[in-house]
Parts: C-alpha cells; sequence; structure tokens
C-alpha cells in the first residue's frame, strides 16, 4: 500500500497520509476526506488552546527578578484545568492566559513537575471552558498522522501536521535536562520554541502528547510527552498539588551496557548514593535487579528504563519493598524501605542586602558537589557590584558556615540572614566550599571595594 | 552535545553583567617608549629571539579525535646553555608537541638544532624546551630583572612577525592595563597579542626586561588556579626566575624525579586587616588555613581549617595580600621533604605551636605517568592529587583517568570520553596505571567480544560497553 504514495508529489504526501489513516479507522476513503479530518481535528482542539505568558521568578542576579516567558497549553475539563510544561510555567510568579476566543484570563499555577516537564494551571474565570479529550499513547504508531497546537515563536493558535516519526525515543542522557521518567514521542510536524506545553494531537482530536522540545539545528524533530505520562502527572498534581514518588538511591542502567548476552535479565545498578536506604542494605554498582516485590524487572535498552523507573517510583513511601538482587550470578532478597524523593531544585530566594541569592542544597545539589548529606545553602546568583560579589562569593559556592555557625539549611541560613539585617551587622564571616576546597568569605557592608576601585579609576 | 533546547522562549540576559565589572579600569600611558630604547632593546635582544619548529598532535576533547599538523612558534632564549621557553598551549591535555626544533639566526647564518621538550611548571603556561648543540654552545639569552610593573606602565614586547614576513624579529607598544592580585599578582596587558610575541620578552621603559607574554590556560584546557584565560599577560620575572634556575623536568613520558619538593598539605588564604578586625586579632598578617588535605602532614598535625598560621620553621608570615600566599607555598616546597618543622598558629584568637614533618609533595597532573593502549583506544593518566582537587573527587575514588580517546576506537564507539575515571575494566579493579596496564594485558590474552568498563564521570557512576576489535 505504501507503494501508492512514493509517486505521489511531496506537498501532497502528508494530506495523503492522513487520508490513509483517516480512511483505515473510518472505513472509507475518498478525496477530500483528509482535509475533512484535519478541519475536524483542528475544531475540536482550537477552542481549548491556550497562549500562556507566565512572569517567571529569577533569581540568578543575586536579586530577584522578572522575567517574561512565551509558552502553550491546553485546557482539559469544563472547570479550567490546563496543562502545560513545567519550563514554561514553572517559578512563575502570575501567569497570563489567552484563550481562543482572545479572552484573556489569569491563570493558579496548581502544581508543576520538573521531573517530567509538567505543570497544572487553573484559569481564573467563568466555567464551563472547552476542553479536549486526552486520547491513549500506548496505542500510538510511527507513521500516523500528528497535529501539533501552540504559539511557535509567540504565534499564537498555529496548527503544524506531521507524522509521528518514533513512539519511544529516550532523551535521558541527552543535555542537561534529564527526563528519567518518559521517552518521548517523536515527531516532524513542526515544532519551535513557543509550542512547549501544547497539544500533539491525532487526526481523532485527541490529545496523544504535550510537545515539550525539539532538537536544535534540525528540522522537523520536535518530541512530545506521552499523553499516558502526563495524564497519570496531571491527576497526581490536582489531587495533591504535586508528584510523591520513591526514593531508594540507586541509579539504573539498560543491561547492554555491560553486555550484549540476551540471555542476562534484569535491570543494572550503575550507582548507589551514600547514605541511601539502598546503600543500607549493602545494593552496589554493578548488581543486578531482577524482581521488584517478585514482579521481574527487565531493561534491556535504555528505552525500557523510564517504565522500571516509573514503577520503582510509584512504591509507597516508607513501606519496604522486596527488591530481589543478583551479585555474582546469585539472588538474594533485600527488604528496602524508600524515602520520599525530593525535588531536584530547591526554594530559591533573594538576600538584596548582601547582593546575593541562593537555593536550597537538595539530595541532588549534595551529590553533584560530593557532600555527602544536604549541608549549607548553593549560591546562585550575585549582583554586580554588591557585598556579596566584592567578597568573592561565586556562583556554585556552597555557604556552610555563617559566623562560626552551621548553616544547617535555607531556613537556619535565613534566620541568621534576618538576625543580622535586625541587628545591622556589617561583617559577616562566611566559610564556603567551592569544588573540593574550602575558604572564609567576609561580607562587609561597610567599605565596598566598588567604592576604592571606583576612586582609583577617577583619580 | 548539548543541542537539545527546551521550548520556551526566554530571556538570559544580566549574565553578563559580571564581566563588566572585572574590566580594567582606563589608564593611557602617562609615558612613550622614546625611539631610541625601542632600537636599543631590539638591538640587545633580538637574537635571543629564536623560531621553535615542531609536529603537533591536537585530540579534540569532545570527540576524542586527534589530528597531526606542523607548526611554528616563537621561542625565547633564557639561558645561555640553550634553555627555551614558548607558549604554554603547545603542551595540554589535547596537544602534545614532537620533533621540536630550535631556529637561530647567528651572524647572517641559520643554525636548527633538536630540541628536547621539557615540561611546563604547575603554576605557569609556559613550555621550557632544552636545545640540543653537537658541541658546547653558547646561546644568546635574555637575561631579566626583577623589577615590579604598575598599572599604566608602558612596555614593549618583541617577538616576531607571521610567517609572510619571513618571521623578521618585530616590536610592539602595549601597556599595563589592570593588575590582577587574586589568586596571585598578574599584569593584563591592554592589546590582542599576535602569535608571534606570545613568550616575547616585555621591556619596561628602562629597557630592563621585566617578564614575558603569555596566555593561561582555561579550566576546560587543563589551566588550574591561576586560569584567566584568553587574557594576554605579562609573566613577571618573579614568576619566571625559578624555572630559569631550574627548569621543570617532566614530558616525553619521563616521570619526574620527585623527592626534592616538600608539602604540607594546606590550601590558604592571608590574614587581610579586614579579616583580622572580624576576629579581633591586634595585627593582621598571616596565613588563614582554608583547606586542610585529607591524609597530608599537616591533617595528621591537627591542623584545622580556621587555624592562622603565623610562623613556619621560624619564619614569621605577615602575608595581607593574596599574592603574598605564593612566597609562603614556595617557603614549604623548599623546605625540605621528612623535614619536622614547627609551625605556630592563632586557635581561635589563641596562640598554638605544633610540630608537622613535611612529606614529599605529591606528583603533579602534568608529571604523572601516561598509559595509552590500542585495545580500547585509549590513553590514561594516574589520579593525582591535583586532578582530585581540581575535578573534586572524593579520596575513595580509585582509578584512572582518561586523558585521550582513540578517533575511530572502540572506546570511542562506547562514547567515551576524557575526564571519564575509569575503576574497573571487566572483572578487574583497577585503582593505579598498573593495575590498568595488567587489565589490559589480561583483555590481550582473554580476547573477550565485549569488555564492561566501570567508571565515573563527574558525580555519577555507571558502565560503558567496550568492543575491542582482534
Amino acid at each position: 500500500m505504501n507503494q501508492r504514495f512514493l509517486f505521489l508529489p511531496r506537498l501532497g504526501c502528508r494530506l495523503a497520509c492522513a487520508g490513509l489513516v483517516f480512511g483505515v479507522l473510518a472505513g472509507c476513503a475518498t478525496l477530500g476526506q483528509p482535509e475533512r479530518a484535519v478541519l475536524r481535528a483542528r475544531e475540536q482542539v482550537s477552542p481549548a488552546l491556550v497562549h500562556i505568558r507566565p512572569v517567571k521568578e529569577v533569581f540568578q542576579t543575586g536579586k530577584r527578578t522578572e522575567m517574561l516567558a512565551v509558552g502553550s497549553g491546553f485546557i482539559i475539563s469544563p472547570d479550567g484545568y490546563v496543562v502545560t510544561n513545567e519550563h514554561v510555567a514553572g517559578d512563575s510568579t502570575s501567569v497570563q492566559c489567552v484563550l481562543s476566543d482572545n479572552r484573556e484570563l489569569d491563570a493558579q499555577v496548581v502544581g508543576a513537575d520538573p521531573d517530567t516537564d509538567i505543570a497544572v494551571l487553573k484559569l481564573q474565570g467563568d466555567a464551563p471552558f472547552p476542553y479536549v479529550k486526552w486520547g491513549r499513547s500506548d496505542t500510538v504508531q510511527a507513521g500516523q498522522v500528528a497535529l501539533a497546537f501552540g504559539s511557535p515563536h509567540g504565534l499564537s493558535r498555529s496548527v503544524s501536521m506531521g507524522i509521528i516519526s518514533m513512539t519511544d525515543r529516550n532523551l535521558d542522557d541527552e543535555g542537561a535536562s534529564p527526563a528519567p521518567y518518559n521517552n518521548f514521542i517523536q515527531t516532524d510536524a513542526a515544532i519551535n520554541p513557543g509550542n512547549s506545553g501544547g497539544p500533539l494531537v491525532n487526526i481523532r482530536g485527541e490529545v496523544i502528547g504535550v510537545n515539550a522540545r525539539m532538537l536544535r539545528g534540525a528540522e522537523n524533530v520536535g518530541f512530545a510527552i506521552p499523553a499516558d505520562i502526563a495524564r497519570a502527572v496531571v491527576e497526581a498534581i490536582i489531587r495533591d498539588g504535586r508528584v510523591r514518588r520513591s526514593y531508594f538511591g540507586f541509579e539504573l542502567q539498560e543491561m547492554t551496557a555491560r553486555s550484549i548476552d540476551p540471555g542476562k535479565r534484569g535491570v543494572l545498578i550503575a550507582g548507589v548514593d551514600r547514605f541511601s536506604p539502598a546503600a543500607e542494605v549493602d545494593i552496589r554498582p554493578g548488581d543486578v535487579l531482577t524482581a521488584v516485590n517478585g514482579i521481574p524487572v527487565n531493561a534491556r535498552w535504555r528505552e525500557d528504563l523510564p517504565a522500571v523507573r516509573r514503577l520503582m517510583a510509584e512504591l509507597p513511601v516508607g513501606e519496604p519493598a522486596r527488591l530481589t538482587i543478583e551479585r555474582n550470578g546469585e539472588q538474594r532478597d533485600v527488604d528496602v524501605v524508600p524515602e520520599e524523593k525530593t525535588a531536584a531544585r530547591g526554594k530559591q530566594e533573594a538576600f538584596e542586602a548582601w547582593g546575593l541569592s541562593v537555593a536550597e542544597v537538595t539530595q541532588e545539589v549534595a551529590r553533584r558537589a560530593q557532600l555527602p548529606r544536604p549541608a549549607g545553602v548553593l549560591v546562585i546568583g550575585v549582583s554586580p557590584g554588591a557585598p556579596a560579589g566584592w567578597a568573592g562569593l561565586q556562583p556554585g559556592d556552597i555557604i556552610l558556615t555563617m559566623d562560626g555557625e552551621t548553616v544547617v539549611d535555607f531556613a537556619v541560613f535565613r534566620k541568621l540572614y534576618d538576625q543580622r539585617i535586625q541587628e545591622n551587622r556589617r561583617q559577616i564571616m562566611l566559610f564556603v566550599q567551592r569544588g573540593a576546597l574550602t575558604r572564609f568569605v567576609l561580607i562587609n557592608l561597610e567599605q565596598a571595594p566598588a567604592e576604592q576601585e571606583e576612586a582609583r579609576g577617577h583619580e | 552535545m548539548n543541542n537539545q533546547s527546551r521550548l520556551s522562549r526566554k530571556a538570559y540576559g544580566c549574565l553578563g553583567l559580571l564581566a563588566i565589572l572585572f574590566a580594567a579600569p582606563r589608564v593611557a600611558s602617562a609615558e612613550a617608549f622614546p625611539a631610541p630604547v625601542i632600537r636599543q632593546a631590539y638591538n640587545q635582544w633580538a637574537r635571543a629571539l629564536c623560531l621553535v619548529t615542531f609536529s603537533q598532535e591536537l585530540t579534540d576533547p569532545r570527540s576524542g579525535e586527534s589530528r597531526r599538523r606542523e607548526g611554528t612558534a616563537l621561542g625565547l632564549l633564557v639561558r645561555s646553555d640553550g634553555l627555551v621557553i614558548t607558549h604554554g598551549h603547545l603542551q595540554t591535555d589535547t596537544s602534545r608537541i614532537t620533533d621540536a626544533r630550535i631556529r637561530l639566526e647567528s651572524d647572517g647564518k641559520t643554525d636548527e638544532l633538536p630540541a628536547v621538550v621539557l615540561g611546563k611548571p604547575d603554576d605557569l603556561n609556559l613550555l621550557f624546551l632544552q636545545a640540543q648543540a653537537p658541541e658546547k654552545k653558547t646561546f644568546p639569552a635574555v637575561s631579566f630583572a626583577d623589577v615590579p610593573l604598575q598599572l599604566g606602565d608602558p612596555v614593549l614586547v618583541l617577538g616576531r612577525m607571521s610567517e609572510t614576513v619571513d618571521y623578521v624579529p618585530g616590536v610592539v607598544l602595549d601597556h599595563i592595563a589592570a593588575v590582577v592580585d587574586t589568586p596571585r599578582t598578574a599584569y593584563c596587558l591592554a592589546g590582542g597579542l599576535k602569535m608571534g610575541f606570545l613568550s616575547g620578552p616585555v621591556l619596561n621603559i628602562r629597557g630592563e626586561v621585566v617578564g614575558v607574554t603569555g596566555i593561561e590556560l582555561s579550566e576546560e584546557e587543563g589551566g588550574g588556579l591561576y586560569s584567566r584565560s584568553g587574557v594576554p599577560m605579562v609573566f613577571q620575572t618573579a614568576l619566571l626566575a625559578p624555572y630559569i634556575a631550574s627548569p621543570p623536568r617532566s614530558g616525553a613520558g619521563e616521570p619526574k624525579v620527585s623527592g626534592e619538593e616538600a608539602w604540607l598539605g594546606v590550601f590558604t588564604q592571608p590574614l587581610k586587616p579586614e579579616f583580622a578586625a572580624y576576629w579581633g586579632l591586634p595585627e593582621a598578617g598571616g596565613l588563614i588555613v582554608s583547606t586542610v588535605v585529607p591524609d597530608s602532614p599537616a591533617a595528621q598535625a591537627g591542623i584545622q581549617p580556621g587555624d592562622i598560621i603565623k610562623s613556619f620553621d621560624g619564619k614569621p608570615q605577615r602575608a595581607t595580600q593574596d599574592r603574598e600566599v605564593l612566597n609562603f607555598s614556595r617557603l614549604v616546597r623548599d623546605t625540605g621533604p621528612g623535614k619536622t618543622v614547627r609551625i605556630e598558629l592563632l586557635r581561635n584568637g589563641q596562640p598554638l605551636t605544633l610540630e608537622v614533618t613535611l612529606t614529599t609533595r605529591p606528583q603533579s597532573a602534568q608529571d604523572a605517568e601516561e598509559y595509552e593502549e590500542n585495545v580500547l583506544g585509549l590513553t590514561v593518566r594516574e589520579l593525582t592529587r591535583d586532578i582530585r582537587i581540581a575535578l573534586n573527587i572524593a579520596e575513595d575514588v580509585q582509578g584512572v583517568i582518561v586523558r585521550r580517546v582513540a578517533s575511530g576506537s572502540p572506546a570511542q564507539a562506547a562514547k567515551m570520553r576524557p575526564g571519564v575515571i575509569i575503576m574497573a575494566v571487566g572483572d578487574y579493579t583497577v585503582t593505579n596505571l598498573e593495575e590498568y596496564r595488567q587489565a589490559i594485558e589480561k583483555l590481550r590474552e582473554t580476547r573477550p567480544a565485549e569488555v564492561p568498563l566501570f567508571a565515573r564521570v563527574g558525580s555519577a557512576t555507571g558502565f560503558f560497553r567496550v568492543r575491542p576489535r582482534w
């Protein structure tokens, strides 16, 4: 059947393709119908489309600044829940939404999940709203027609069409934005910056994915979060405001990272965090996880990993799970009590009197900084020309003590800061970790070297 | 690599602002060089400018691909026995030079001599070479004057022009555009330096050679604490002189003979007046211990971060500026390994005397031995202490570090890259170069179809499956 299309002119190819799929589904294929199918899908989705303009809080410069972003989203319920990407609406103070009828409404961020890049908003306005239907992503096949809706480069209410290029693209170790819990649906429907958070839709007008990424420098290589995964996260956010996940403290790798031998079953343990539940029961890198609560698990290829990670993450926090671990051909069962997984990115705040913004040291930050446990606060921004900068503090530094007092965590840092502001203390001694080294940093509010430098320059 | 982007439009502003702060104060040079001084300098020192020709192997740090090229650089004769310095970028983690030769003109004829690559000091991005004369020969060398430089000083740089004008010697006028205090005193030049003027002698207005030009390595290139990459600088005489007297002896695969430099195992900061005031100390001057290296003599003696060293081996320490910290480092190095010294310090304001037995300074990355194999296609090095510190690798991590990945090799196909720390090859645990060598030998005997390597990349561990081609 595909041979027919080899001879079709290029431009007609996509429409014909749509025709084929629609034809097969609807059981009839006459000319003009493909276009009608696309129009029908568009009519179903367009009214629920949202152009999103969040105002994001940014602390990278040592003070709190606001930044306008642009993205897309779609309404999923008559009472006005909107789905978008975490990287669009996360960390935002207010979100302005423009609906397809040009109504401008404010929305509140219900919750955001950086691990899957999903956020949920609630529109503030008169219900009912038009909404889209979720489709299923597990039945999606490569070659099937797909429509992408959204605001590419801020151009709202745009639709583009293509096909599904691949159904389970693993992007976990590409770049700085890991996606541990999902593969992506890859499409050649044009996706551009600004399409983020918009729906990827099948020819029946059902949402099969949430557009999230593109390959820069490539053409028509876009990626959407599969609807099944997005939907579960959205439901958790609406129910609890967040996604609760279990943390065992090991990192998984596909079996083929060690051997191509198809006889080897299970999931390879690549690394184990110090002091984690997994470390407590002596799980080591190189061990193989073969079963969870008696259910065999397998990840021969990289694409198989997200499903195993989800299975582990969905086990109840605080309740022992029985893991079957294989080492040197011998199996043993261990009971592990997972902790609750903490957010990779923690609280952020600016402490403007010192020209400094800091973030919480989460498990993830501590792991990257090679700290045995979370401690102190992470410097994420230093204002130009402010005391913290002149003292030599740098983004990436971890503040361990203040005037000899241990900065246990973010709350302690804030308390110590507030005390010093109240007492109008002019000199503050910090002890910071910078890479493998530590050093003393004196914040001196009395004589900013900035002034000295100015004087020298103007003599 | 990182060509994936998320789709929201974000404004990345503001980060550039920091850079503006460090921009140099605008100071025009007050005096100009009189033409006779320029000509005098040229006549006196142009003879010491030679050409270094070499074959260079460059490795792309990402792909591990290597390519070879022939090159020419300026060399400066700094000792009459044929000691030459040239710019340090020729010898880095990703670049190696071989077949170095020195070309110099004397009395109208051109001499070309083979040269031995000696190596680079840890703290100075200059490469030292030794010209090999068939019989005893006296080379025309510059002599340096240890004269301080100041902001705004006009300086004269000698070098060689480009190939199109036959590398003839030339002069460039510049001035000290900025003085940087941390982590040691450094002088920035205002202009962009042409290649032929890198490692060229820098003269002050009195015609004294006060240093040479150079550019530090960036951190990506393997630069360490002193990295101020991209800025043309003057390496002043005080920094150079010790290495001219005793050139680095690493390189060419020969591990340095250790045993002459002593080690305490602390990182320090100067006790500036405001620090002294904060801690309520009567006077500034001294060295605040900021980091104590685990298992070092300092750690064993019980020295703690926050201790202030007031006296070392009977020599009072009065550092109040960052550059003076280097003097302390040098003092420790020169004290002699094995010697027990008295260290007087202040702990919480109270005097305390400790005795510390210095050990030998641990091998540095530049001196570390390398092992290149063709089974996986990797060149690996010992994990030296300075690499541990630079990459923040905990003491309990044992292994070897990948320095190069051969182009087209099985290791490259397995996506291995420089910086990866190999901790096991197949079933063999690897904690040092010798064990890696043995593991590779075992592979040669057993010829497995695939070899899993257990490795560390940044803070994560995992496996690489490599398929050797037998």
